[in-house]
């Protein structure tokens, strides 16, 4: 078999996308708190005005960011996913949600994307804490062209938004369709009747290769790529969802908080009450060394966690 | 008040001081109307505002809050962002009688400036932001060619906050000589003294040594005040820092650098003293 080609990483096809804009709006500014990115290589060179680097200092990055969009710039924040959430998060919460800045947040190797460095560099907490925020937007994209959409939605439109991009890159979703789904916040990427099985970002593809099993198996599953997070389209994702007999959810996340409880409620606010299970990390979660495939395994979130779930979902454990 | 030329107001030293005498009675009228408010911490930053609405430094234009030319000031230790409060409305950004809705519902201004308030250029309450949050505005007022420069205000105890001096590396780095900290150094925190809680030691040399000018002045004496505003732009490319050196509670004498003052309320007789001292009638 042919070697496939590695899949375009999120975070050059995001950069790439800004630096284009950057290059005919001068008030398209940059900062990064010491990441970097093959793609920031040529706007780092061609354009000093516009890349800030902020130091390794996230709180300074943030509070940079607010005096600089209420001077009516374009504000994008770059920084691995830890960092730009958890460490900097009562400056995104008293300067940018308060005051409801257009700051594009972007977010890099979020859930468990750097691996082996474990604890510190995990965010098992940031659907929860962003969506939390103010009036904020969170962004999940599960591959290179949605990440692409939605960075030039957040160029055309400037807002306050958190983008969630996974560190390693991922086998394309969309195929050119994603610009079409953008609006409904949800990819509907496979449909079935029994089990709809909610993801998103890495995890869609584990979710994938689940589908694939259960269609063998005889349980007719769908897959959904729960891209917007927030506002979630409660309305439409719960008209999907009510098309299936039950509901499972799977996210490198806690659950407290994370993508599961977010779809729950929105079913609940929209009547449809289902058989429901989410899938994701739990207190207590052991920390070891080894890569995300071994972690996935370890938080019972991977393919073999989903086929069972969805197994007995249906009724066929 | 004094009609603005070339978007500046200029008082002399004596005027200056009634300004002062005046800005206090407001302050005390405003707050003690509806018992909320920070008297003390006003009451250190009093002429520092004062040198810099009224004494010829800060560009503002009466009546014309949104000024795209105007100087950029920031109270960073939100809870002194009240006393703009009077300023803003001598300068017709809104009407007097909105001091007198201090804290109300249907209101404008409430306990810690929302930048919604005209003259009110960024939130404030939690310390620590004013210096990054100006620092955005004097990079944005570089890469637009233009020239107003952004004070900010900020307590001593605010120094404790580690982002100051994330900012204040940052801000030397990028060579913001469009930015000026004036450290409202009144010696107290809610607990007491600095000095005594947790060292701030010698202010002046720490912001120098992040690669700032740095002087430190009498914060109550317009003699001072002035000549160190007459150093911003000629710092060579350093942002400033003026360590103002204040007292607490200035002008109340039972409050003076008395921490547990912060946010108390005074009785009934103490406030008959104080509007004795203040000048105000009974």
């Amino acid at each position: 078999m042919d070697a496939q080609p590695l899949p375009k990483l999120m975070r050059d096809a995001v950069i790439d996308t800004i630096c284009d804009a950057a290059r005919k709006d001068k008030d398209i500014l940059f900062i990064s708190a010491d990441l970097g990115a093959a793609a920031l290589d040529g706007l780092r060179a061609d354009l000093p005005d516009q890349f800030i680097h902020a130091g390794i200092s996230e709180q300074n990055m943030v509070d940079l960011a607010s005096g600089l969009a209420l001077s009516g710039k374009k504000v994008f924040l770059y920084a691995m996913a830890p960092f730009i959430t958890a460490r900097c998060y009562e400056q995104v919460k008293c300067v940018i949600a308060s005051m409801n800045l257009p700051v594009t947040m972007i977010a890099v190797g979020v859930g468990l994307g750097y691996d082996h460095a474990t604890l510190t560099h995990f965010t098992p907490e940031d659907i929860a804490c962003m969506r939390a925020l103010n009036g904020i937007e969170v962004l999940t994209p599960g591959d290179a062209e949605a990440a692409k959409e939605i960075a030039k939605v957040a160029i055309a439109d400037p807002d306050f938004r958190y983008i969630r991009l996974d560190r390693q890159g991922q086998a394309p979703l969309y195929d050119g369709g994603f610009k079409a789904v953008y609006d409904q916040g949800f990819g509907h990427i496979v449909e079935g009747q029994q089990v709809a099985i909610v993801a998103c970002g890495a995890l869609v593809q584990k979710a994938l290769r689940a589908q694939e099993t259960l269609t063998k198996k005889g349980v007719d599953a769908g897959v959904i790529d729960l891209f917007r997070v927030k506002p979630i389209n409660g309305e439409g994702l719960s008209k999907v969802l009510g098309g299936y007999d039950t509901v499972l959810t799977v996210e490198e996340q806690l659950l407290e908080g994370g993508m599961g409880s977010a779809v729950a409620e929105a079913l609940i606010d929209h009547n449809v009450l289902k058989s429901m299970k989410r899938l994701g990390m739990r207190d207590g979660f052991e920390v070891v060394n080894g890569d995300r495939d071994t972690l996935h395994d370890l938080y019972g979130i991977d393919t073999p966690h989903i086929i069972n779930a969805v197994l007995e979902l249906a009724g066929k454990a | 008040m004094a009609s603005p030329k070339n978007g500046k107001i200029k008082l002399n030293v004596n005027d200056l001081q009634a300004k002062a005498h005046w800005l206090r009675q407001e302050l005390f009228e405003m707050v003690m109307r509806q018992k909320k408010g920070h008297i003390p911490s006003c009451y250190s930053c009093t002429e520092i505002m004062v040198a810099l609405y009224y004494g010829g430094v800060a560009k503002v234009t009466e009546g014309q809050p949104d000024d795209p030319e105007r100087d950029r000031i920031i109270v960073s230790k939100g809870h002194a962002a009240m006393v703009q409060y009077p300023i803003l409305a001598d300068l017709g950004f809104y009407p007097k009688s909105e001091l007198e809705r201090f804290t109300e519902p249907g209101g404008l201004l409430g306990m810690y400036a929302d930048f919604r308030i005209p003259g009110i250029e960024g939130i404030s309450g939690s310390l620590g932001h004013g210096i990054g949050m100006g620092a955005g505005f004097a990079m944005a007022a570089r890469q637009d060619g233009q020239d107003y420069r952004t004070f900010v205000i900020l307590g001593d105890g605010e120094c404790y906050e580690g982002s100051i001096w994330e900012s204040a590396m940052f801000a030397a780095h990028r060579k913001l000589d469009n930015l000026i900290a004036i450290v409202d150094r009144n010696q107290l925190c809610i607990l007491g003294r600095t000095e005594d809680l947790l060292e701030l030691g010698d202010m002046e040399e720490k912001w120098r040594s992040f690669g700032w000018e740095a002087i430190s002045i009498d914060g109550h004496s317009f003699d001072d005040l002035m000549p160190a505003f007459d150093r911003v732009g000629k710092t060579d490319g350093k942002p400033l820092a003026i360590i103002a050196n204040t007292v607490k509670g200035k002008g109340i004498s039972f409050m003076e650098g008395r921490s547990e003052w912060h946010n108390r309320m005074p009785s009934d007789e103490q406030i008959a003293q104080a509007r004795t001292e203040l000048g105000l009638g009974a």
